[in-house]
């Protein structure tokens, strides 16, 4: 995670690089450090860098992990050519190395060449079953072809032994959930919960999910976690506002009132149109009207 | 005593800093033949798979509030059915973990050479300085010390009636072994092979056993009970909307 006073460091370094007051070496540092994806502005000034020969040879021996990085970001925006130097020059400099082995095989995956890239990472992981980010590399390819059923086995095999890793959880969630697998969805963002139980991005998510799954105990559920989604928030997320009013009516229609808990609910459910009301007047007045008719509509539902 | 010894500044020139010299020099090289001769560790699938698993269980014991009674009661059974279960260490197979040190030949290898690239040196350095500078009385510090210390200031020099304030070549000599880690922090980084408080450390915690606290995290989570938060949150959201409205 980004933290706020690492994030405006970033913001003002660069704003500093785009401006041309120096310091890319630094801006280039703190983007590696904190694994943020700036690829046009990484590979822009990194290839500056490369190109001026003084500056360079002023880094020592870190020139190669620029190299590196910008290999990376070149990839990432298809400037094949440029990758190919880069790779070039660390290979030879580096022959034996297995770090550039993976930069081929991710060469190739940019290139396109399925086929190629899968050889060249498995034989890179028979040599090193546990590298992580070759696995993700496998995944990422088997999605990029559209092949979802082999991305999300090969993700369940990672997560088998990598099982505290949320960004894998987030993935295998987010393939779920494209593929209408909304059960096997819903527990993975139950994993992100457990981990970080106080991020309200996931909590929405699994209301999402539950909402979509749909049924009484669902419903109860989702409207469960759009509150908490609500009270994380500071009562700032429209989605979970909408969620809210979504989910009373929807029990409301299933139980027709028998259930006694119907009077608190129908409280937060009136609070939070209303926020949402509020909320459209202070900054999209013109849409007040649609908004209206959608509570209207919601409301008059049988 | 109250008369002082004059020392000759020959001594200075030709054993206190060569003595000092040639330790800073041998700490250097100790430091770049350990880099040589560490072996890439290769980590075991099952030992990451472990490591994975505590952290996803501790995770569980923390946040079991935030998810429903279901989900959890459904995690709980994952990980601590007797059967197979993910904390569940079956009797018996808990490798004492001195027995499997010995059946792993790459652990003993790298504790040889960890334990090689110190006691060699250390040793031939030893025998050098007991050799070419034994019986010197090479420096004197400039405050004076009890009794107590003499063992430690004026190793190798057999007469008691030295004031203590004056040291041996020999002691000189373990005042620098154990007293230049700061500098060899400075020199080398942080992270030097050097530092042997570190490696005692280490020897210490070699006999780690995964499986202990495995069965510990597991003891962990059949104590806990289920309170779900969630419903506390309706109420909050309630009082929040409230006040963002009002």
């Amino acid at each position: 995670m980004v933290g706020a006073a690492e994030e405006a460091q970033l913001a003002r370094l660069e704003n500093q690089v785009d401006n041309g007051g120096g310091g890319a070496w630094e801006y280039l540092s703190l983007v590696r450090k904190l694994k943020v994806r700036r690829s046009d502005k990484v590979f822009k000034h990194g290839l500056s860098i490369l190109n001026d020969h003084k500056q360079r040879s002023g880094l020592g021996g870190e020139e190669w992990t620029l190299y590196e990085q910008v290999a990376v970001a070149a990839m990432d925006c298809q400037c094949l050519d440029v990758a190919k130097d880069c790779i070039k020059a660390l290979r030879k400099q580096f022959p034996e190395s297995k770090r550039i082995g993976r930069l081929e095989a991710m060469f190739l995956e940019a290139k396109g060449l399925w086929a190629d890239a899968e050889k060249a990472y498995s034989s890179l992981l028979e040599d090193n079953p546990l590298d992580q980010v070759i696995h993700k590399r496998r995944v990422a390819m088997a999605k990029d072809q559209g092949n979802f059923s082999v991305a999300i086995e090969r993700l369940n095999k990672y997560l088998e032994i990598f099982m505290a890793d949320q960004d894998a959880w987030r993935e295998l969630a987010e393939i779920y959930v494209s593929l209408q697998l909304y059960k096997q969805a819903a527990f993975c963002y139950e994993e992100l919960i457990l981990s970080q139980p106080t991020v309200p991005l996931y909590h929405l998510a699994y209301a999402d999910v539950l909402y979509t799954l749909g049924g009484l105990e669902n419903y109860q559920l989702a409207k469960k976690y759009y509150a908490s989604t609500i009270d994380l928030t500071g009562g700032k997320n429209t989605r979970a506002l909408y969620g809210i009013c979504l989910c009373s009516i929807a029990i409301g229609q299933l139980t027709k009132g028998r259930n006694k808990e119907d009077k608190d609910s129908f409280e937060l459910q009136s609070l939070a149109s209303t926020a949402l009301e509020k909320e459209y007047k202070k900054r999209a007045s013109d849409k007040l009207p649609l908004l209206a008719a959608t509570l209207r509509n919601l409301k008059l539902q049988p | 005593m109250a008369e002082e010894l004059v020392l000759d500044t020959a001594i200075r020139d030709w054993v206190l800093i060569p003595l000092s010299v040639v330790m800073v020099l041998i700490g250097v090289l100790r430091h770049f033949v350990a880099k040589l001769m560490r072996s890439n560790q290769t980590l075991d699938a099952k030992i990451v798979k472990e490591g994975q698993v505590i952290v996803r269980a501790r995770n569980l014991r923390a946040g079991a509030n935030f998810i429903p009674l279901k989900s959890f009661r459904a995690r709980k059974v994952y990980y601590n059915n007797e059967e197979n279960g993910l904390l569940h260490v079956p009797k018996g197979q808990a490798q004492n973990p001195q027995a499997q040190m010995f059946s792993d030949p790459n652990m003993a290898m790298d504790m040889m050479k960890k334990n090689l690239s110190m006691i060699i040196p250390q040793t031939l350095t030893f025998a050098w300085v007991n050799f070419f500078f034994s019986g010197f009385v090479a420096a004197k510090i400039p405050f004076p010390l009890t009794q107590r210390f003499r063992s430690m200031l004026q190793n190798g020099i057999d007469l008691s009636t030295v004031d203590v304030s004056y040291v041996s070549s020999r002691s000189w000599y373990f005042l620098n072994l154990f007293g230049l880690r700061g500098l060899f922090s400075l020199i080398l980084g942080e992270e030097n092979a050097t530092d042997d408080a570190q490696r005692m450390m280490q020897m210490g915690g070699f006999g780690f056993d995964p499986s202990k606290s495995l069965s510990a995290e597991k003891d962990g989570l059949d104590i806990v009970q289920h309170e779900w938060a969630l419903p506390k949150f309706e109420k909050r959201a309630e009082n929040v909307l409230r006040k963002l409205v009002g």
